[in-house]
């Protein structure tokens, strides 16, 4: 189980704060577009569908799937406990979210299988948008 | 460029690929320069067109176009960054509209001093740097989700890093040349990196250097050899590797790939090599259904039969990415080999191999029989695509 308060931790921009304040509450936000309606990963200063720069920050269910996954045993960094698990998520809205699955057997992963938000909190300022099996 | 043989690939080269050279950027990229100039006849004062990323970053800041021009004290026509098939493509569009007449596409990597693991596809990103993400991790996920929707097996993937491994253990160039043999169950018992990826299924690290040098028809007649023509390809750019989530979306630009074939009157069934881009063990599969060369969820039966150097389209026969050498932008070498083949100068075990006499037994040769149409990819990941179309006379 990866340490989280020895990573490389987000250091939030002007753009990207009030998805940290949020995540920080215990709350998934994603930008919506404010022209076309469709929710974009990672944050952009402009709609990645339509180019608008009108969007919302909005709530999301934290749900998806688990679109696919790797056991990681050899780690970029020692602060990363191997084996941890590296994964892509589907999320309900449609984005696709690159995340940690924790608190989850290894054994019952399974690309497709639903997942939610669990949130992993490194230190009184970044709570992290990790994954769990649902 | 759409089968037109104007555009000529007449010089490579690439420098001793090794770990932990102890050279410097400069002095590796200086060498091919020099070598691929000299390999092609063609003194370094005709230079007029430069094709590179911004490596080597010889002040800190990355040689850009000004930069360059200030090292070769005098003006250049023509520069931008890029590498490997889509630098060759655009040496192709630069010749053609007269913006420049001899173009270098040099390609130079130190990476291996900064430890085992690339760093630079790790980028310093708030939404993946806290996840641990890193190359192999990124292309396991990718993997996986090939074998979920397409039943690929492991045992697949582990047959195309076989082939390259079996390549460079007759390649004295590689980087794995001389080192412990593998067979299918040394690389599905390897060091798990990151699963279903192992040691031996991934790109190597290493340092070293290459150039290609692309000119005229009309110049290319007075080269030292003869000329390789570029009659088609076709790129795209698909997204932000490192960044962004992987998937397999690579696999949605086929058509475009397709085309590429079309528009310079190419069958699939008459390419002899495709020099694909073998970064991890699964990429050729998704490569050669991206490019339509089988359909997607054909690969994994039809790809490891095929990439053997006596197979229908041979691939990574100097070694490729996983054991001749990845030098952070090994882009280059995949044209380079093609080149090389096609012009019958391949070094392997042979004992006739410099008067170009091979003997087609695979424990001491990886020459291709005859190639005369060739596919080099490179950059070909799950989101920067490129290739040529190669052909000789």
């Amino acid at each position: 189980m990866t340490d989280f308060a020895q990573v490389p931790l987000p250091r939030p921009t002007a753009l990207s704060q009030p998805f940290w304040d949020a995540a920080n509450e215990g709350r998934l936000i994603l930008q919506r577009c404010g022209a076309c309606g469709v929710y974009r990963w990672t944050p952009q200063i402009l709609c990645t569908a339509c180019l608008s720069e009108e969007f919302s920050w909005e709530e999301v269910s934290g749900r998806g799937t688990l679109y696919s996954y790797t056991i990681v045993h050899r780690a970029p960094l020692a602060a990363f406990e191997t084996p941890y698990v590296l994964a892509t998520v589907e999320l309900e809205e449609g984005p696709l979210m690159l995340t940690q699955i924790v608190e989850s057997a290894h054994e019952r992963l399974a690309v497709d299988a639903p997942v939610e938000v669990a949130f992993t909190r490194a230190n009184e300022a970044i709570n992290l948008y990790t994954f769990r099996l649902s | 460029m759409n089968g037109d043989r104007d555009i000529a690939i007449v010089g490579v080269h690439a420098t001793r690929q090794q770990r932990k050279s102890g050279r410097t950027l400069v002095s590796m990229w200086r060498e091919s320069i020099l070598g691929a100039l000299d390999d092609a006849g063609i003194p370094i004062e005709e230079v007029d067109g430069y094709i590179s990323y911004m490596f080597p970053a010889g002040n800190g800041m990355g040689w850009d176009d000004g930069a360059i021009a200030e090292q070769f004290g005098r003006p250049m026509a023509f520069t931008a960054q890029t590498s490997g098939a889509k630098a060759v493509l655009l040496a192709g569009s630069v010749i053609r509209a007269g913006l420049a007449k001899v173009v270098i596409i040099p390609a130079a990597g130190a990476q291996s001093l900064a430890g085992d693991m690339a760093t630079y596809t790790r980028p310093t990103f708030e939404f993946t740097e806290w996840t641990g993400s890193m190359t192999p991790a990124q292309y396991g996920i990718m993997a996986r989700r090939h074998m979920h929707d397409y039943g690929t097996t492991i045992e697949q993937m582990a047959d195309i890093a076989l082939n390259s491994h079996l390549n460079a253990a007759v390649n004295p160039q590689a980087v794995r040349y001389g080192q412990e043999p593998q067979t299918r169950e040394t690389i599905l018992n390897g060091r798990m990196i990151a699963d279903p990826l192992t040691q031996p299924m991934c790109s190597i690290v290493n340092d070293g250097a290459s150039c290609i040098v692309v000119t005229s028809a009309e110049r290319a007649k007075d080269c030292r050899h003869d000329p390789v023509w570029v009659i088609g390809g076709a790129c795209e750019t698909h997204g932000n590797s490192y960044f962004e989530a992987p998937s397999l979306r690579m696999l949605g630009t086929r058509d475009l790939m397709i085309d590429g074939f079309r528009r310079a009157g190419v069958r699939h069934d008459d390419v002899d090599i495709v020099m694909c881009y073998d970064h991890f063990a699964h990429g050729p599969i998704v490569q050669f259904e991206t490019l339509g060369f089988c359909e997607p969820g054909e690969g994994g039966d039809y790809v490891p039969q095929a990439i053997r150097p006596d197979g229908v389209h041979p691939s990574s026969m100097d070694g490729g990415n996983m054991a001749y050498s990845h030098n952070m932008i090994p882009y280059n070498f995949k044209q380079i080999e093609v080149v090389k083949q096609m012009r019958n100068v391949v070094e392997d075990l042979c004992p006739g191999w410099r008067e170009g006499v091979h003997t087609y037994d695979r424990s001491i040769c990886r020459k291709v029989r005859d190639p005369k149409l060739s596919v080099g990819c490179g950059p070909l990941t799950d989101a920067r695509h490129a290739f040529t179309i190669l052909a000789k006379d």
